[in-house]
């Protein structure tokens, strides 16, 4: 116990370092590289940090929706992540100034482009500040309510608020469908905006999801060799698998099922946006995107072992995450060019914002115990049987 | 004669205790271990030895099998066998191909795990089995847990059994015996099955035939042959002069069916020149169209001697003869569209080009007729 302290003052130290050095290279990125290849990692990590914040508030709220016990044991490691929202939120704000530089929308030109003026009452910047301040503020109002709720039940220790946390679950899963949708619409889609794709919202949530599992899943497995939930299972953490397994096919489906359409109907003004995507230089990030984000994970999970183990668990969970990320970046990166932009300033900014990231849940982690000792049904959870 | 012993039933009232109980007999071997219980008891799978299902494995594999199958037929049907570009897609669109592969891969899968489960692995059909004949199935069904050990050998001991499952807790022990069975195949059930599967082919036949034909309140569906449309020799109540075929717009002309500018061959004689040059392809499809329409009456080489003419007497005219060598080209086209005497218009049946050949066919004719030596040469 004693050794412990200054290893994790250390870790700290690191970790602030690393975050400064980055923040230093980000800087530079705007001075050198321009504004608007900096402004585009700005939007591809705030995204991935609000995305994973978001997908674990979404799985806590799953939680009390159904009334599941086998994760209550693990539910702080949600909880934590979600601390990423009040995170990524501010940076999404400053992103606003990256409207100018990324978004055509804005531009003098758009006032003459028949397709934008149709979009001109949902494409403005009014109507544009007032969805994304909206939609913050409910992501506040519900993390709040969830994680401050929660921390308070294990000094209570009153079942009641178990009850309310329920009862509150399907408004935040209305709330929670509409804000992603928003948010890929907007911060997207919105790069690109004579694009049309119905299906962008559920594809960004399906990424969402997916991407939230496997953060949990790693901090759990994390937690778990660190010795910290002694009384974690496999038999908890192989339904992190399997709910992974699901949720990956179910991307993936998502993703090619707008994919087919697009491509059948071969509409130009549609068709373009994936042409860029997935001909040339952006063709192999495409099949990585495809490799990481369904092949790899899927072949490692179908079968009971790859669940149970966390060696393999791990890998697949780490493959969905880093394939989140591509999945952003192949979102976002086609604007500046034909070529693939990747080099020491997004090496800069990774620094910066996975810096930050991990300072926000390591604060988190300090806050109460690691498994919610309050809550009534975590005996039931712990033993829970597969 | 006693039949023989299938197996040894100890009874238990508590989970925790038959997965022990297993644990401590499965190591001695005394036969078969099997539990029979009301719910699932988490730990017993194992506890009693049974390996990890193989099912996981076999769906897998049916799956691939099914995605590479529905790969390989779309690819052979739309790129090999009967190429349709639809779309102006590529013919090998693997995009269109994947709902399909998605659907067969879920059909290979899910009907391999529901078969394989009963049939292989459950060994299915199977009518009845031993346990359902021991006094205890009662219980077992409702609220007890029953450890079996079964015969696997000759050397199947069931007094040693006993003692097993009664030092490992068991509440009562029951020996059940091995029940002596009707033949399942006997003629009588073979022909209540027969009988039965017709009653139901009947009764489900009759059954659709009467929803669909008795029945015309609620036709199941609309035959394509029934919807409302214009048919083209019946009445129509949508255009006013209450006729499904419309009548052509006054001054169309079929393509290649211009109304001839002259009355009469011989002042088409005097207006038109053949405008097809003397080559090789027109004489050839000069000939077609005279052998097919001009020589049943004028005669194969034009000398108006022919069947049709020796069976009704008429007299076709003689192409070969020095009146029509004479005569220019727009006079013998003008005969094909006027007609002359006994012979009708051929023009609904020609059209420009085919008319034009059959002249130059019939020059060549009567050149072919009277040729000269440098003709032969």
């Amino acid at each position: 116990m004693t050794g412990e302290a200054p290893r994790s003052f250390m870790v700290r130290n690191l970790l602030v370092a690393f975050t400064l050095l980055g923040a230093a290279g980000a800087a530079g990125v705007y001075l050198s590289a321009g504004p608007a290849r900096f402004w585009a990692n700005w939007l591809v990590w705030t995204l991935f940090l609000l995305t994973l914040g978001l997908g674990n508030l979404f799985l806590v709220a799953l939680e009390r929706l159904v009334g599941a016990h086998w994760s209550v044991p693990m539910r702080r490691v949600p909880e934590r992540i979600a601390s990423l929202i009040p995170l990524a939120i501010p940076m999404l704000f400053v992103a606003f100034a990256a409207l100018p530089v990324l978004f055509p929308w804005t531009h003098e030109e758009a006032k003459h482009n028949p397709i934008l003026m149709a979009k001109a009452p949902w494409l403005n910047l009014p109507f544009f500040a007032i969805r994304l301040a909206v939609c913050a503020l409910v992501w506040m109002l519900f993390y709040r309510f969830y994680v401050r709720g929660s921390l308070r039940q294990d000094e209570s220790k009153d079942p009641g608020f178990t009850v309310r946390a329920r009862k509150v679950a399907p408004g935040f899963m209305v709330v929670f469908f509409f804000s992603v949708t928003i948010l890929g619409f907007d911060w997207i889609s919105g790069l690109e905006p004579e694009w049309y794709s119905d299906m962008f919202g559920v594809y960004m949530f399906a990424g969402t999801f997916v991407s939230g599992i496997a953060a949990m899943a790693l901090g759990v497995l994390g937690l778990i060799r660190r010795g910290r939930l002694p009384e974690v299972k496999d038999k908890h953490f192989y339904n992190l698998g399997t709910l992974g397994l699901a949720f990956t096919v179910f991307y993936s489906y998502i993703g090619f099922a707008q994919y087919m359409l697009i491509w059948y109907a071969n509409l130009p003004e549609e068709v373009v946006w994936f042409k860029h995507r997935i001909e040339g230089a952006w063709q192999p990030v495409a099949l990585l995107l495809t490799l990481l984000h369904f092949f790899l994970p899927f072949f490692l999970l179908i079968g009971s072992v790859g669940k149970k183990s966390p060696g393999l668990l791990r890998i697949a969970m780490l493959s969905i995450l880093f394939g989140h990320f591509v999945d952003l970046y192949w979102l976002v990166f086609p604007v500046l060019g034909a070529q693939p932009l990747l080099g020491w300033p997004e090496l800069a900014m990774a620094c910066f914002f996975l810096g930050l990231g991990f300072l926000q849940i390591r604060r988190a982690m300090g806050r109460g115990a690691d498994m919610p000792v309050g809550d009534p049904l975590l005996a039931k959870g712990l033993e829970w049987q597969l | 004669m006693a039949s023989p012993t299938f197996a040894v039933l100890g009874l238990y009232s508590d989970a925790q205790k038959i997965v022990d109980a297993a644990k401590q007999i499965r190591p001695r071997k005394l036969g078969r271990l099997e539990a029979y219980t009301p719910y699932p008891v988490h730990g017993l799978d194992r506890a009693i030895g049974l390996p990890p299902s193989k099912l996981g494995q076999l769906v897998l594999g049916m799956g691939i099998t099914g995605a590479a199958l529905a790969l390989l037929f779309e690819w052979w049907t739309s790129a090999i066998d009967y190429p349709l570009v639809v779309g102006g897609k590529p013919l090998f669109s693997w995009q269109a191909f994947v709902p399909v592969m998605f659907e067969v891969t879920v059909l290979f899968a899910t009907f391999t795990a529901g078969l394989a489960m009963l049939f292989a692995l459950n060994k299915l059909p199977f009518f009845g089995h031993p346990v359902l004949h021991a006094k205890a199935i009662k219980d077992i069904t409702r609220d007890k847990l029953a450890l079996s050990i079964e015969r696997d050998s000759a050397s199947f001991d069931p007094e040693a059994a006993k003692q097993a499952l009664l030092e490992q807790g068991a509440e009562s022990v029951e020996v059940v015996p091995v029940p002596v069975w009707d033949h399942p195949l006997s003629l009588v059930g073979l022909l209540r099955t027969i009988a039965a599967i017709a009653a139901a082919c009947v009764v489900a036949g009759a059954g659709m035939y009467g929803a669909i034909k008795l029945v015309p309140i609620a036709p199941p569906y609309i035959h394509m042959h029934d919807q409302p449309k214009l048919n083209a020799f019946r009445a129509s109540g949508l255009f006013p002069d209450g006729r499904g075929m419309r009548p052509a717009v006054d001054g169309t002309v079929a393509r290649g069916h211009l109304p001839p500018a002259f009355a009469t061959p011989e002042e088409a004689g005097t207006m038109l020149v053949n405008p097809l040059p003397l080559t090789k392809p027109v004489a050839e499809r000069g000939r077609k169209v005279f052998n097919d329409h001009c020589a049943i009456c004028h005669g194969q080489v034009g000398n108006g001697v022919a069947q049709l003419s020796r069976a009704y007497g008429a007299k076709p005219g003689n192409l070969l003869s020095n009146e029509m060598v004479g005569r220019p080209d727009g006079y013998i086209y003008g005969v094909i569209v006027r007609g002359k005497n006994a012979m009708p218009s051929y023009a609904p049946d020609l059209d420009e080009k085919d008319r034009w050949a059959a002249v130059h066919y019939v020059r060549v004719l009567q050149r072919s007729q009277n040729a000269k030596d440098e003709d032969l040469r």
